[in-house]
């Protein structure tokens, strides 16, 4: 079964493709200048891409063919006249038949006909903590949503504010961060200012959790509700993406030396694993630059594909995009230089 | 009524399918602009933003003026007229 990557970069977004996982073919760019953010196979086939300019602003873009693209005639926005900005989405789900887009300015939005047209998860967008959201490095943004079981039940994790949760399909959300050190203190509104980078879950038990973020990597066995920390085995507790494989569960991550350098330990482009739920992790790194190099991975920028053994791939902010076909046991470096590496998702076809 | 034609940058390609220039029709230049959303409505977040005016980094010329230094966009259009909307580009 071949494998199909969408690599978002800052300056478009490209196809690299394999019917081995072993050679690749890429091609791009499309949406050359924009920046491509993430995307989204919709359940119907087609593809879905977030796109967004420093001078023009964000949209979404849907494709059936991988070829021809069609701008959504709506997208996410907030009111005119108020003082949130709608500057690019981050992440892009679909769930029971619903879209959802996780934006900056922090928000969340939905889609119940396709995308067509798309409404303000106000239970979110107007929490009652929102005048202690402040924006982090990244910016404002609401980067990453996971389903529970439970129809009502779904999570979002927005950097330097937190977790939430809800348990009513999203009329109500809680902030879930007990257990993680807080890297932004408000006065007037607790449970926030918690940095969430990246969440994975397991595919079994989705209250199972796991996060990467800012102040370490953590995971909760209960939803959220408490979270504990599990680093041992990584060289920093600092990094962005976290991903984990349906079959095997295994976990991966990139950690940067530290929150104050953002950079690959000691010039080597490392990726970790965990085989273990997150006890222990070790280096799975084998054919990866083991030296002078210091480009970083962002936290949408790696993907698992599913198969069997499980494929993982990431792109970097130097360019590089790398393939694994075995769980990390080896590493592909595709022969390419791309522009900065913001998104990566990978299909089988 | 008047005929104006609206000139697009090439990164906007992706928004209108490839064209570059729309004709629109209107008294003044704010009904024409209104009349280019109409016609392309997905151009409006691309050059206009949540404060209802022309985004940051959006140049809109009428007939080789920055509309930015306009009091207003009602003065009258006439047929023939030039809308071009660029980028501000500022550093190197």
């Amino acid at each position: 079964m071949g494998v199909r990557l969408l690599v978002g970069t800052a300056k478009g977004g490209f196809w690299a493709t394999s019917g081995d996982r072993r050679t690749w073919e890429v091609a791009g760019p499309f949406f050359k200048g924009w920046r491509v953010t993430t995307a989204l196979r919709m359940k119907d086939g087609r593809v879905m891409a977030a796109v967004a300019s420093d001078i023009y602003g964000p949209a979404l873009q849907v494709t059936e063919d991988f070829e021809r693209w069609e701008q959504l005639p709506a997208g996410p926005a907030y009111p005119e006249g108020g003082d949130r900005r709608f500057r690019e989405i981050w992440t892009l789900k679909e769930k029971a038949g619903v879209l959802y887009a996780g934006v900056q300015d922090a928000g969340l939005f939905s889609s119940a006909d396709g995308g067509a047209s798309w409404r303000a998860v106000e239970g979110l967008n107007e929490h009652s903590t929102r005048g202690g959201w402040v924006p982090g490095a990244g910016g404002l943004c609401c980067h990453a949503l996971l389903f529970g079981d439970d129809p009502g039940r779904m999570w979002c994790g927005i950097s330097a504010v937190g977790v939430f949760r809800t348990d009513d399909g999203g009329k109500t959300w809680t902030p879930r961060n007990e257990g993680v050190p807080c890297a932004i203190e408000d006065k007037e509104h607790k449970g926030i200012g918690t940095c969430v980078h990246g969440l994975a879950q397991d595919p079994d038990d989705p209250n199972r959790l796991f996060r990467q973020d800012h102040l370490g990597m953590f995971r909760s066995a209960d939803g959220g509700d408490r979270w504990e920390r599990n680093e041992q085995g990584l060289p920093s507790g600092f990094g962005f993406p976290i991903e984990i494989d349906r079959a095997t569960k295994t976990l991966f991550a990139i950690p940067q030396e530290s929150d104050q350098h953002r950079l690959p330990a000691g010039g080597a482009l490392r990726v970790f694993r965990s085989t273990d739920g997150g006890d222990s992790w070790r280096s799975a790194s084998q054919g990866l630059p083991s030296r002078d190099f210091f480009g970083t991975v962002l936290r949408g920028a790696m993907a698992v594909d599913g198969l069997d053994p499980g494929g993982l791939y990431f792109g970097t902010s130097a360019g590089t995009l790398h393939a694994s076909s075995d769980l990390g046991e080896s590493w592909t470096n595709l022969p390419v230089a791309l522009p900065r590496v913001l998104h990566v998702s990978a299909w089988t076809e | 009524m008047p005929e104006a034609t609206v000139s697009l940058p090439s990164l906007l390609e992706p928004v209108t399918g490839g064209v570059r220039e729309i004709t629109v029709s209107g008294g003044t230049l704010r009904e024409a602009l209104a009349d280019l959303l109409v016609r392309e409505p997905r151009l409006r977040p691309h050059l206009f933003d949540e404060t209802g005016g022309l985004r940051e980094h959006v140049l809109c010329f009428h007939n080789g003026t920055n509309t930015r230094w306009l009091d207003h966009w009602d003065g009258p259009l006439s047929d023939g007229d030039a809308i071009l909307f660029m980028q501000a580009v500022s550093g190197g």
